[in-house]
């Protein structure tokens, strides 16, 4: 479904992503592990088109997006539930899930999305009218994840969703990117709680300072000496 | 007389508050400080006043000259200012320094063009000064306010109750996220432009007729106090800019009317900035921390 072929990206002179392959299937929930400053957002800031690549190919659908201005992206059905949440902060949770729902035109379907997202988060429900500003990291976050999700998107880019919430919060996150891909939603994650990340992913890579050092299936992964010491803590 | 100054303060206030929209709007979605938004304001005055004297009417008058002075703001944002912030690490001084560019070669356009003495308007209201008891009303101020008012609903509703202005609100508070829902933030730019620009012709105008003046300095004196406007207004905030329009407004008055303070007119906008920067630095509406 997304394929990203040989990605070299440079901000200004600093080559950061140098050579990036990787291939996300249809219907799988692919995780991108690695420490800070490796390159993870950039990777998904690139195919949602937010930096433009100096080389390689972003496909997604067989179909050549680099060039792709990242205003025409989500119109493929691609949802991004950005790092830092970045939720519409002047904006109330009704408009920021509008907002989310930009592309579609039938009403119905719109008003279908936020009764489908108001049940999985019912307390955005009971917060729609507040600005997003006034609501907790934890609220804010399901309220990113609400936005991507008024798309009805085929795939889903999230970064970093655990950061910067209680440990509880964490969980109810992953079980609901569980539950989405269960639905047949597409995920690619990149996050540094890796333990996390590939508990619920079905392969996973791993990116050290832009380059990826590894690939497996995310069991395999876990199992492996280096991802261990680096990254699980064992 | 309390009353009196009230009302012409109110009058001049709306004035201000009209004439320092356009560079609110364009701030709030592209960070930048449009001075050349004080040269739609003259350019808009005489594109008013020509059409006027061609037709006989300041209806048209005032729809033509919010109408080309709007679309010459897309141009300029089309030609000048996407262009330059397209560029990467474009640092913020730079679409200014073309902004005040763009506002002096307005002027010197404006006095090579229709040359450098001042026109009248010499407008015919179509009813008599109004007196209600010790308060005088002048026709011009009536149709001030009431143009303000519409055009402040006008906006008022495209920000808050259309989709388009949903996406604008979106696109001042995070373009990236704004791009990545699907808007084209070009057309949400565009829209603070026309809107932008048109206002400021608008205001233009309605200064011309009020002072029955203009002149190709016009602009002058709006370049700068725009400035203390939409500062304190906290900075692209269209609210906060009406609620700092009027209250310079006030104080311009109130101070030349009621105290012995020997500063000009035209000063007083930054001593109230000023005022308020000790007190609140982040403006009237403005917040303290930017999310």
């Amino acid at each position: 479904m997304l394929e990203i072929k040989d990605l070299f990206v440079s901000y200004g002179m600093m080559e950061v992503l140098h050579g990036i392959s990787l291939k996300v299937e249809d219907r799988e929930l692919v995780s991108v592990i690695g420490p800070n400053g490796a390159g993870k957002s950039t990777l998904i800031k690139t195919v949602m088109g937010l930096v433009k690549p100096t080389s390689g190919q972003v496909l997604y659908n067989g179909q050549d997006i680099t060039r792709l201005p990242a205003y025409k992206r989500s119109g493929l059905g691609i949802g991004y539930v950005p790092e830092g949440r970045r939720v519409f902060a002047k904006l109330t949770v009704e408009e920021n899930l509008r907002m989310g729902a930009y592309e579609l035109k039938d009403k119905k379907k719109i008003a279908d999305n936020m009764a489908k997202v108001y049940e999985i988060f019912p307390r955005l429900g009971e917060r729609k009218g507040q600005l997003a500003s006034t609501m907790s990291g934890g609220e804010q976050q399901m309220l990113a994840i609400s936005r991507a999700l008024m798309l009805s998107p085929k795939m889903l880019l999230i970064d970093e969703v655990s950061m910067g919430l209680m440990p509880i919060m964490v969980n109810t996150c992953f079980d609901v990117i569980k539950k989405l891909n269960d639905q047949g939603i597409t995920i690619l994650v990149v996050e540094q709680n890796a333990n996390k990340a590939l508990k619920v992913a079905n392969r996973g890579y791993v990116l050290e300072t832009g380059n990826i050092v590894l690939s497996d299936t995310a069991e395999n992964l876990r199992k492996d000496d280096t991802v261990q010491k680096a990254y699980l803590g064992g | 007389m309390f009353l009196q100054q009230l009302i012409n303060a109110l009058t001049i206030g709306s004035l201000y508050a009209l004439t320092a929209m356009g560079a609110t709007l364009i701030y709030g979605i592209l960070g930048i400080l449009d001075i050349a938004n004080a040269g739609a304001y003259l350019v808009g005055a005489y594109v008013g006043w020509y059409i006027y004297y061609a037709t006989g009417s300041i209806v048209l008058g005032f729809l033509g000259s919010i109408l080309l002075v709007g679309l010459l703001g897309i141009f300029l944002q089309r030609t000048i200012y996407s262009p330059i912030l397209a560029k990467p690490r474009t640092l913020s001084i730079i679409p200014l320094v073309a902004a005040v560019g763009l506002f002096t070669i307005s002027s010197d356009a404006v006095r090579l063009i229709c040359g450098p003495n001042s026109k009248t308007y010499d407008l015919k209201f179509p009813m008599e000064i109004i007196q209600v008891g010790k308060v005088t009303i002048q026709p011009a101020w009536l149709l001030i306010f009431a143009l303000t008012a519409v055009l402040l609903a006008i906006l008022w509703f495209i920000l808050n109750k259309t989709k388009l202005g949903l996406a604008w609100r979106a696109t001042a508070g995070d373009r990236e996220i704004a791009l990545i829902c699907g808007v084209n933030t070009n057309n949400a730019m565009a829209l603070s432009y026309i809107l932008g620009y048109g206002f400021a012709a608008a205001a233009g105008i309605m200064t011309g007729i009020l002072y029955n003046n203009i002149t190709p300095a016009l602009g002058e004196v709006p370049s700068y106090k725009m400035l203390a406007i939409i500062v304190l207004g906290g900075l692209g905030n269209p609210l906060g800019t009406v609620i700092a329009g009027l209250i310079i407004g006030i104080a311009e008055v109130f101070l030349s009317v009621y105290t012995k303070i020997p500063i000009p007119k035209d000063a007083i906008a930054f001593v109230v900035l000023i005022i308020m920067l000790l007190v609140k630095p982040e403006g009237i509406m403005g917040r303290r921390n930017k999310v």
